[in-house]
């Protein structure tokens, strides 16, 4: 079933002013397919998994917004909205997995209170067997050793992969995984990468992805929105959206992405690099138009005035951006 | 042509923890010579150990020629021609003194009236696309790009030959690393600097420097020139890595 929110937006209070850092953000994502969502630090895509997760901070105010998880909706504007779904229908797999393990109790019990709450009839063998199996799924060495083993005992690969197993073990509809690589070597990036996928095709549960780094996301996602400033500018298949982006932000976004493979200048003191020039708007106060109007390089009079609508890209129903160069007359 | 750093066998170990075991190389004066390699390799121990800001137990290091000195004097002196960035611009920007009073500084150490120096930074502020007004401001009042700006700043205003920066994009936004790049890339240019650039990523490293190190364990695992190190890589180590980049293929050719 697929997963969708609509609408979502999210102040947070200042001390001057209110910030607001989502402005009707909608995202769809199918079952057992993975969407990426990319964009700028600041852009608001943390928050969009907070807001999920119920996990806002207390100056924040989610002031629309639902989500339908599961065939059930949610009024994302109540406090504690999803957390029926927390450790159940959801699970969250943060940049830092120190955020979801607990310093002073061993990964095997972490596991086994999982499975507890999941499974409250279960009997105690078969949760340490079931967790040691996910140890063992998510490619952990050693599995029955790290059952006893406390969390600063493992690499940060080796935590993040724990983390996995958590997630595996809830089988949630929808797992969010913030920046999961981020703070992990290449080729442990890729191995957790690999994981991931490997849980998602376990359980069949849809993901979301949150990266700036577009080349995971051509890499193993299926779909992609683009977030900037707080506003989605695009989405639609990462095939198409690669091959013809609709809006001039994901086109700078993918030029701006270095290749292993780019063609090398021999001297290398010419190969020069793309920048998108500018910086994000103040998220208290949104410019009338475009909101990517002061960095655009292909803007034109109307941008300044007309906040533009979602438009289909090439009439495929599936790839939309907002920009007023896709209008037809 | 001379060398602007050679290493032959460095050797260092922090307790039981190998942090350079036998790096041997050189870097040719005037080039970009870049060093990768998973965290944990020794990268950071390497660039210190060339400031001279760490001794080796055993080992070699000659900076323009010379052996390096373990002295204050000599610290101070090395501070004329090799300048490092480092990777949390925050660390070598005091946090309770304005930019001002550690540009200031340069002078001192330079022995340049203030009026001198201060008529540098403005040129090399303006260079680096930073407002004159950030000199007036606390470290932690500037964005992450512009700590690293600065960090350049105060680098350029020594004067030096070799600048060495350790991973100098690392959380930075793709739109705004590549505005750094272009500017380590003016700089080597117009100022003939030689410039020691240490990163994990490989794509950048590819298109900046001429020459190249992979690490691991403390070990240089393979070096050479980029294209064959990148373009046929001997070494399984250095395969496995560069296997591992997630790459934008093009768009018709995936799945
Ligand atoms: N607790 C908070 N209080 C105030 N502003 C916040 C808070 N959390 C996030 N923000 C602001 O909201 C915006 C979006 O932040 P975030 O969702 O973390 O973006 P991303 O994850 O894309 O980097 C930013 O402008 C950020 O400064
Ligand atoms: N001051 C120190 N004391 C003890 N161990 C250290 C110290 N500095 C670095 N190490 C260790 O030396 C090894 C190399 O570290 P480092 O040079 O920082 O690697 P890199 O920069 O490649 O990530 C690591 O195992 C690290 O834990
Ligand atoms: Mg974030
Ligand atoms: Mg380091």
């Amino acid at each position: 079933m697929a997963i969708s929110l609509r609408n979502l937006s999210v102040d947070y209070s200042l001390q001057q002013g209110t910030a607001h850092a989502l402005r009707g953000v909608s995202l769809e994502i199918q079952e057992g397919e993975m969407l990426g969502l990319v964009g700028e630090s600041g852009s608001g895509k943390s928050t969009v998994a907070l807001a999920l997760m119920g996990l806002l901070a207390n100056n924040a105010q989610v002031t629309s917004g639902t989500a339908t998880i599961e065939g059930k909706n949610f009024d994302l504007t109540k406090r504690n909205a999803t957390a029926a779904l927390r450790g159940r229908g959801m699970a969250m797999i943060f940049q830092d997995p120190m955020l979801s393990l607990n310093p002073v109790f061993t990964i095997g019990a972490q596991l086994c209170e999982v499975l507890r709450r999941r499974a409250p009839g279960s009997d105690r063998k078969t949760r340490v067997e079931m967790a040691q199996d996910a140890l063992a799924k998510v490619k952990l060495s050693n599995p029955a050793r790290r059952m006893n083993q406390y969390p600063h005992e493992l690499s940060g690969g080796m935590r993040q992969r724990v983390v996995i197993a958590m997630a595996l073990l809830s089988e949630p509809a929808l797992l969010i995984a913030d920046e999961p690589t981020t703070a992990l070597d290449v080729t442990v990036e890729a191995q957790i990468m690999r994981e991931i996928i490997g849980l998602r095709d376990r359980i069949g549960c849809a993901v979301l992805l949150i990266t700036h780094s577009l080349g995971l996301v051509t890499e193993y996602c299926d779909a992609i929105s683009v977030l900037y400033a707080g506003e989605k500018l695009e989405s639609g298949t990462v095939e198409e959206v690669q091959r013809q982006p609709g809006h001039p932000y994901t086109r700078m976004l993918f030029d701006c992405e270095v290749p292993i493979d780019r063609q090398r200048h021999a001297d290398a003191s010419e190969n020069r690099f793309t920048v998108i020039a500018g910086e994000l708007p103040d998220p208290r106060l949104r410019p009338p138009g475009c909101i990517f109007n002061s960095r655009c390089d292909v803007s034109f009079e109307d941008c300044t005035t007309i906040n533009p609508s979602d438009y289909p890209v090439r009439n495929d129903a599936g790839h939309s951006a907002r920009c007023l160069r896709l209008r037809t007359p | 042509m001379t060398d602007a750093i050679s290493i032959s066998n460095a050797q260092l170990r922090f307790g039981e923890t190998v942090a350079l075991d036998g790096v041997s190389l050189s870097i040719r004066r005037g080039t970009c010579f870049g060093i990768v390699g998973e965290s944990g390799s020794g990268k950071t121990t390497l660039m210190r150990a060339i400031l001279g800001l760490q001794r080796l137990d055993h080992g070699e290091i000659r900076i323009l020629c010379n052996p390096l000195v373990h002295s204050r004097a000599a610290l101070k002196q090395r501070a004329g021609f090799i300048q490092p960035i480092f990777q949390d611009p925050a660390a070598s920007l005091s946090p309770r003194s304005r930019i001002r009073t550690l540009m200031n500084e340069v002078g001192t150490v330079l022995r340049e009236p203030h009026a001198a120096t201060r008529e540098r930074l403005g040129v090399i502020l303006n260079r680096l696309g930073l407002p004159p007004g950030v000199i007036d401001k606390y470290p932690h009042e500037i964005s992450g790009g512009q700590a690293r700006r600065v960090a350049i700043a105060r680098a350029l205003l020594m004067k030096p030959s070799i600048l060495i920066a350790d991973e100098p994009t690392a959380g930075l936004d793709v739109s705004v690393q590549g505005d750094l790049l272009n500017l380590l890339q003016d700089i080597r240019r117009s100022d003939n600097i030689t410039l020691v650039v240490i990163s994990h990523n490989l794509a950048i490293v590819r298109l900046i420097a001429e020459n190249a190190v992979v690490m691991r364990a403390g070990k240089v695992v393979e070096g050479g020139e980029i294209g064959s190190l990148f373009g046929s890589p001997q070494e399984v180590y250095t395969r496995d890595l560069l296997a591992a980049w997630p790459s934008i293929r093009a768009a018709n050719t995936k799945r």
